[in-house]
């Protein structure tokens, strides 16, 4: 454990959440969760911004929802990634990738 | 198309809100849930793992509320909200609502009505295919046949040389002529062409125009087709005409079929071969357009005299135009290009004229001889020569009137901001955020924009067409409309949210900087009646500003009634009441010029039987008026310095003009009926000529003769008369009139007819070919002297006419009252209209000053209250609140008077026998607006002093 969870940098929930739907389709707390055990719990993210992320996500079409079984058999709302939002994390990722790097030699300088 | 979508499911969102709700609470429900699930596999007992869960979800509203307000419905629900509030509270004050839009609605309306005349005026651009190319030779707007001038002159060219022109257009794409003035013609249509001696005959102003005209100027017929070259190439004929869209939907219905058709125009069978579309008058905008359009070829026939058409030299009748290159448009050398090639065409033309050989300082002058290149992108239009400015003073006025409004509104609203401080720091204390707020405001004054803009709107239409009856001078048919069309309705709006802006974001700002700590304690009044310094100074600043603005109007309103009055009430040197004049043609009605004796002797003899008539005249031309008969004149025993200026205004009158007209005879004797064609040819000049050519006083006895060769002379000076405003009561310098009796007007003209004569609109001065009438036999007015109102014996006048012969058209009948005044309509308009929005501002900006007044003295109440408790006399109190209303008017007026000075200087070409500075006005205009502010100030202050200070000190 490296301390307190810290804030997500500002613009890249959506980011992080595309990412965790490109492996499979999943639910709410299934993106919380496995966004906060890849992270090694650096990461926390409440209801209050992954639902709001979702919904925009929806609305820009990038991720569409399915109301499905969950493994214990209770009803949930799934989330799935559409052809856009593949593209969508693609360019992220690689301005991401950019950003990074261009960080990293100033901090480096 | 993610907008489509973002659009589509924030509408659902909107109409689904209870089904989402549901979904969103299962969802988060689920959530907690698998959070509850995964907390226990990691080792929490059930209840801890719940509480985890539940304190990780926090509030399921806050998360709902987060996620709702992620789309753009959730602002355009608060929008809707906020809207909605805001009309409650404009509904809970219906007083001061009504006064908002009201003064709103004057104000834009105001605005918006002169914005439309702008437009339509001023702004405009033709309707036809890159207008900003086109250019006229000159200036355009003059009208008539002259002769002896240089090419250009005034913008006037012979056929000749227009010709010229058009075969060699040089740099320009192409050049076109126009006839000078569009002449009435009589038209009768013939359906089938058996009966058109029976069909009425109607006037119509036609154009004569080339045969490139149509295709230089870019537009197209929307019937048929325009005049083309080859209708335009032999002088005599081409007798086709083109119809404008108001004549062919008036006169001939609309009918699909009438090209093809034939119409007589002055007698002359003519072919329609189109129609232009509804949009399109002409490059050159008359006040009354022009409804037909023939070739240049056809002139006799329209102007119903000699031909102008020869192949050198020749009067000059006609404007000119041309299309400029594309470069020339966008290029200032190009253009220059242009304008010296046009200027070598000129010269060269001006050397062809001249005898050789050529004084080297005729060379000279020859050499600097030019003629200007003017952007006709708007067409030349008359209207905008002579009321463009006027509409220019008035769009200034009534913004100012709208500024004033705008300050009342933002004191009114600040006032509110004040009282509603409580409310506002409730909602900020609730969470509500301060951009919410100063967007609730903002709203709020939007609303009162919008609104007082569209009943703006309303008032706008019905002000502009109000003016346009005015602009008509009751010409039946004019090209303005007061539709508001797309550029109306934008720029209302622009200017409505421009408004709600400039008088709501300072009382907006104000709102949210409200502090909510101070505000909801308990002693709330000592906050809101201490203020801030903010809060008391711009309330006593707008009043100011509308004080200065008001003063600037009143001076303004001041200054054009007394130019009106002041023409008005000028000598005119005839009399200006119990005349009424008449424009007939008998021209149009086919008389020749050896019938007109007979005609006129019965025409008079007819009009002097009518009961309440005194005497009887004809003329040339009325006593005052805009198109004038002149030429150059020689007298014996005066030589002239080589280039003076001997032009003359002259006039043919029949025997009793000067009774009539009353014009007084100074020395020797009027024109009487005795002077008849045999008897000795006699003249009566003015005192302008008398006095300046003959300063001892000898002017009787000597002979006058006249640069026209139709009326010659010599004349033989008989009387000398009283100088008249024959040009106009603007005109400061006397006018030269000589008057000759119009029974000794040759019968025929001289065989070596050269023209050399200046004329007017008339063209009356044009006469056929040998053996020639001379058609200066023609008279176009009748005078009548009446003993009663001469409004009462007009329909005895026409019955006269008719009487006399049916078929004499007489054209336009009307006092010497409304003659003298269709010159001063521009002072009239702006004279008037400035003291109506004056008086408005006056009152908005009393309105304003009670108010903010008023309001003081509420929320001083508590202090009054202890003032008077303490002994202080009603009339300190008095005196408190007065003092502070004449403090702002003193300030203002003393930023008032500066600005009027300064601004004055713009006016002053508008006015007329006073100055822009003139004390008197602005002296008059400081007390009105005094006596205004006192009253405005001394209703709150004398109510202060009712305070009862028991009731005050536990007023809240």
């Amino acid at each position: 454990m490296t301390g307190k969870p810290s804030d997500l940098i500002q613009g890249t929930l959506e980011m992080l959440i595309l990412k965790t739907l490109a492996l499979e389709p999943m639910h709410g707390y299934g993106v919380a969760l496995r966004i906060e055990q890849i992270s090694n719990g650096v990461f926390r993210v409440n209801p209050g911004s992954l639902f709001p992320a979702l919904s925009r996500l929806e609305r820009a079409v990038r991720i569409k929802a399915e109301w499905r079984a969950t493994e214990n058999n209770r009803r949930a709302k799934y989330y799935l990634l559409t052809d856009q939002g593949r593209k969508a994390l693609k360019e992220e990722t690689q301005q991401w990738s950019r950003q990074l790097a261009a960080i990293t030699s100033i901090l480096e300088a | 198309m993610p907008f489509m979508r973002s659009l589509i499911s924030g509408i659902q969102a909107l109409f689904h809100k209870e089904q989402r709700s549901q979904d969103m609470n299962e969802e988060l429900q689920a959530f907690q849930e698998a959070s509850t699930q995964e907390k226990i596999r990691q080792g929490m007992s059930d209840q801890q793992a719940r509480r985890a869960a539940r304190v990780e979800m926090g509030s399921t509203e806050a998360v709902k509320h987060k996620v709702r307000a992620s789309g753009w419905e959730s602002t355009a629900e608060s929008i809707w909200q906020d809207i909605r509030f805001s009309l409650r509270m404009m509904a809970k004050s219906p007083g001061f609502t009504a006064v908002a839009i009201l003064s709103l609605a004057l104000g834009i309306g105001g605005n918006t009505a002169i914005f439309t005349l702008i437009h339509q005026v001023l702004l405009r651009d033709l309707p036809v295919q890159n207008p900003q190319q086109l250019v006229t030779f000159g200036n355009s707007e003059g009208g008539g046949v002259l002769g002896g001038v240089d090419l250009g002159s005034y913008g006037m060219f012979p056929w000749y040389f227009a010709r010229q022109l058009q075969a060699n257009p040089g740099p320009f794409q192409g050049i076109a002529a126009f006839l000078s003035f569009s002449p009435k013609v009589s038209v009768r249509l013939s359906a089938t062409g058996k009966d058109h001696s029976n069909a009425a005959a109607i006037l119509a102003p036609a154009n004569l125009v080339s045969g490139n005209y149509f295709s230089i100027l870019g537009a197209q017929p929307l019937l048929g087709r325009a005049i083309t070259p080859a209708d335009d190439a032999t002088p005599g004929n081409g007798a086709v005409v083109v119809l404008s869209y108001h004549f062919w939907q008036q006169s001939l219905s609309a009918a699909p079929t009438v090209l093809g058709k034939t119409i007589n125009i002055n007698s002359t069978p003519f072919t329609v071969i189109g129609v232009m579309p509804e949009s399109f008058h002409g490059i050159k905008l008359d006040l009354e357009p022009t409804e037909l359009w023939t070739p240049i070829t056809m002139q006799p026939v329209i102007q119903q005299g000699r031909s102008l058409l020869t192949p050198q030299n020749g009067a000059y009748f006609l404007h000119l135009f041309g299309r400029l290159s594309p470069e020339a448009t966008t290029n200032k050398s190009a253009l220059a290009q242009s304008q010296v090639w046009l200027d070598q065409q000129i010269r060269t033309g001006i050397r062809a004229n001249e005898g050789t050989p050529i004084s080297p300082a005729r060379q000279q002058e020859i050499n600097r001889a030019t003629v200007p290149l003017i952007s006709a992108a708007n067409g030349v239009s008359t209207v905008r020569s002579q009321y463009g400015d006027s509409l220019r003073i008035l769009m200034a006025v009534v913004g100012l009137v709208l500024l004033i409004a705008c300050a009342n509104l933002a004191n009114f609203l600040l006032a509110r901001a004040a009282t509603r401080q409580r409310e506002i720091a409730t909602r900020l204390a609730l969470g509500s955020s301060r951009a919410r707020i100063v967007r609730q405001c903002l709203i709020e004054t939007m609303l009162l924009a919008l609104s007082g803009g569209l009943l703006g709107l309303g008032i706008a239409f019905i002000t502009t067409r109000a003016l346009i009856v005015f602009f008509s001078q009751g010409n039946p048919y004019i090209a303005m409309s007061s539709t508001p069309d797309l550029p109306v309705l934008l720029f209302t709006l622009t200017v409505s949210l421009a408004t709600g802006l400039l008088f709501g974001l300072a009382p907006a700002l104000t709102a949210a900087r409200t502090g909510s700590a101070t505000t909801l304690s308990s002693n709330a009044r000592t906050a809101q009646s201490s203020g801030g310094k903010a809060s008391r100074f711009w309330p006593k600043a707008l009043v100011t500003l509308q004080v200065t603005l008001s003063l600037l109007l009143l001076v303004g309103a001041g200054l054009f009634l007394r130019t009106l009055r002041n023409l008005q009430n000028q000598d005119y040197g005839f009399e200006r009441s119990h005349l009424l004049l008449a424009d007939f043609n008998a021209q149009l009605a086919g008389y020749k010029p050896s019938q007109t004796p007979a005609l006129y002797q019965t025409l008079l003899e007819h009009l002097s039987a009518l009961p309440g008539v005194r005497s009887a005249a004809l003329s040339a031309t009325p006593p005052i008026s805009s198109g004038a008969w002149s030429s150059t004149i020689q007298l014996s025993g005066y030589t002239p310095a080589p280039k003076e200026n001997m032009v003359s205004i002259l006039n043919r009158v029949s025997g009793q003009y000067f009774e009539t007209a009353n014009i007084p005879i100074i020395a020797g004797r009027s024109i009487t009926p005795a002077d008849s064609a045999s008897g000795l040819k006699v003249a009566v000049v003015n005192q302008a000529i008398a006095n300046h050519f003959f300063p001892k006083g000898d002017a009787l006895g000597r002979a006058l003769t006249i640069d026209i060769p139709t009326v010659k002379g010599p004349w033989r000076i008989v009387g000398i008369a009283r100088d008249t405003k024959a040009r106009g009561p603007r005109n400061a310098e006397p006018t030269r009139m000589t008057y000759i009796p119009l029974a000794q007007i040759e019968p025929f003209v001289p065989t070596a007819a050269a023209s050399s004569a200046t004329s007017g609109k008339s063209g009356s001065t044009a006469t056929p070919a040998p053996p020639e009438e001379n058609q200066d036999r023609f008279a176009g007015t009748i005078l009548v002297r009446t003993t009663g109102d001469p409004a009462n014996t007009i329909a005895n006048l026409r019955a006269a006419v008719v009487a006399t012969d049916p078929n004499l058209p007489l054209l336009n009948v009307t006092t010497i009252q409304d003659q003298v005044s269709t010159f001063m309509t521009r002072d009239e308009l702006i004279s008037s209209l400035t003291a109506i929005f004056s008086l408005l501002a006056l009152i908005l900006a009393s309105i304003g000053l009670y108010g903010v007044m008023s309001y003081n003295v509420v929320r001083r109440t508590n202090e009054i209250g202890i003032r008077i408790a303490l002994g202080s006399q009603l009339g300190d109190v008095l005196w408190m609140i007065m003092k502070e209303s004449l403090l702002l008017l003193a300030i203002g007026i003393a930023i008032g008077v500066p600005a009027t000075l300064a601004t004055g200087r713009t006016i002053q070409s508008q006015l007329f026998g006073l100055n822009a500075t003139d004390p008197q006005t602005i002296i008059t205009a400081i007390l009105t607006i005094s006596a205004v502010t006192l009253i405005a100030a001394w209703l709150p202050a004398h109510r202060a002093t009712k305070v009862n200070p028991v009731v005050a000190l536990r007023y809240e």
